[in-house]
């Protein structure tokens, strides 16, 4: 199968991208969040650089910061301190050059599957009024996530499995620079998620992605990362970066796998005992 | 106690509406109170079945609910649009909010002298209490609608690149709709209400014109079947039409546990 055609990006007044390779550069980037009660210093200054094509995985303890800092690089919040450029752009906002799948599937209800795929498509200049073509780009990513059957389903038809799978799709659909996952396959069974693990990568493999995505389990970590951050507890900072040097497509079982994952959750065990409760969840 | 079937319930509902009619028969059959005051079902059915051939049912029927039907979509249309603006604007919420609840308190009737004075004897005044009667609940629950959206959908709407002008029809109302459902429901029991009051004292045909008319003539028999008819058609479109349209937006919303 080839992989879909990626649809033209709108013109900006993009400035040529970095000779180095560098898609997303984080520089000092940290988060700071004030109430009237108190201040909770969620990351500690960051600065981190993700090459174009590379799967990085951002691991460490809930309540480190990961999900903050995935929202910093979406634009939903603005880090307190420091700067995140995509492309040498800053990121000031959210925006479909760098599109979330959300740790719960957060497909629209009221759209059919096909219909919830090509809502993205519809602001982009190349797709604006041009039904058709939304509809073809989209069946190209439905068949890309074994869900052409399922296009005109609704949403509460579809499994777990395929909700995520459907998600997927929307989030590739207007073919962003960069994709964020915010815990891939939380919610569903292990056997579920074995496979989809599997087509993920597959996907992956195609479409050749960017991207970022965030988990508190050590074997998916090791399973999806090209590159895998460890952040310490609460404030996150880096504590370790592990390359993951094994070819694709990697089976969640595999002992391979099994050995990174315990390298990885070994960085964490070395933290001295006090800074954390036991919990990992 | 041994749980009830569904079809057990129904049985148990059937046995009790004729226990009911079986009541009625009886009282009336002791003639505690004169029958010119107190009617029979059968009476009441007779009677309703006169006014059915002499032509002056259907009129009536189709009157009414062809004012509601046109002032209850003024009302929801206009509850709609101040409902979004509530949903999207603080201020505008909190302001509007005491003034629809503080309006909620007042009967649907209380509508009608305003209404009287206001538009005379005309059919506006009737669409005049409709509006005024359903506008609010519909607003309120619009708004309530939007502000209990996920705010999941909000950022996935936002970060696929929905542009600040095409959230509110492409998203919000859409992803506020099983509230706002709720909300038309409720308005158009309330507009009913505030129709068939209207039509009390400001027509010559209608449901309520036909109620008046029953006082008038000292006729019980048709107040008693009106006032049935008034309950079957109002029900009728609150159960079968709004009622399915709810029904099914909740389960493709996911928000029914039991389906």
């Amino acid at each position: 199968m080839q992989p879909p055609a990626a649809p033209e990006h709108p013109p900006s007044a993009e400035p040529a991208p970095e000779p180095t390779g560098v898609k997303l550069r984080l520089a000092n980037v940290s988060k700071v969040f004030r109430n009237n009660e108190q201040t909770i210093e969620a990351l500690a200054p960051v600065s981190l650089e993700i090459r174009e094509g590379e799967f990085v995985v951002l691991f460490g303890p809930s309540g480190c910061g990961k999900s903050t800092l995935l929202n910093l690089i979406a634009g939903f919040d603005a880090p307190t301190t420091g700067e995140i450029t995509l492309e040498g752009q800053r990121v000031r906002r959210p925006g479909n050059d760098r599109l979330m799948m959300f740790q719960e599937h957060a497909l629209f209800p009221w759209l059919n599957v096909i219909d919830n795929v090509t809502y993205g498509l519809r602001w982009l200049p190349n797709f604006r009024f041009r039904p058709l073509r939304r509809r073809r780009r989209a069946m190209e990513l439905l068949k890309l996530v074994h869900l052409e059957e399922f296009a005109h389903a609704s949403i509460h038809e579809l499994s777990g499995g395929m909700k995520q799978r459907a998600a997927l799709a929307r989030a590739l659909a207007p073919d962003p620079k960069l994709l964020l996952i915010d815990e891939p396959f939380p919610a569903l069974d292990a056997l579920v998620r074995a496979k989809l693990y599997g087509e993920l990568q597959d996907i992956l493999v195609r479409t050749r992605k960017t991207i970022v995505s965030v988990t508190h389990d050590s074997r998916e970590a090791a399973c999806l990362g090209d590159r895998v951050v460890v952040f310490t507890k609460r404030p996150g900072r880096i504590k370790a970066e592990i390359k993951v040097d094994m070819p694709r497509p990697r089976d969640i079982n595999d002992p391979a796998v099994t050995a990174y994952a315990a390298q990885i959750a070994a960085q964490l065990e070395e933290e001295p005992r006090e800074t954390h409760d036991g919990k990992r969840d | 106690m041994r749980p009830t079937t569904e079809r057990g319930t129904k049985r148990y509902v059937a046995g009790f509406y004729l226990l009911l009619l079986g009541g009625w028969q009886t009282l009336f059959s002791l003639q505690l109170i004169p029958d010119y005051l107190f009617p029979s079902p059968l009476q009441v059915g007779e009677r309703l079945w006169e006014l059915a051939r002499d032509g002056l049912l259907w009129p009536s029927v189709s009157a009414t609910l062809m004012r509601m039907t046109i002032g209850f979509s003024a009302a929801a249309g206009l509850g709609l649009i101040v409902g979004v603006v509530m949903g999207m604007n603080r201020v505008v919420n909190q302001c509007l909010r005491s003034l629809f609840l503080g309006l909620q308190t007042l009967p649907t009737a209380a509508w009608v002298p305003i209404s009287l004075l206001l538009f005379g004897l005309s059919d506006r005044g009737i669409y005049f209490v409709i509006i005024m009667s359903s506008v609010a609940a519909v607003a309120i629950a619009t708004s309530d609608g939007i502000l209990h959206i996920p705010p999941l959908h909000l950022r996935a709407a936002r970060t696929l690149g929905t542009p600040g002008y095409a959230m509110p029809l492409r998203v919000i109302l859409p992803a506020a709709l099983p509230g706002i459902v709720t909300g038309v429901k409720l308005g158009w029991t309330l507009g009913w209400h505030g129709a068939v009051s209207a039509e009390l004292i400001k027509s010559s045909v209608g449901l309520g014109y036909l109620l008046y008319m029953g006082r008038e003539l000292n006729d019980a028999a048709q107040v008693l079947g009106i006032m049935m008819l008034t309950i079957l058609f109002g029900l009728l479109l609150d159960r079968f039409l709004f009622g399915q349209i709810e029904r099914r937006i909740r389960k493709r919303w996911g928000l029914t546990s039991q389906g």
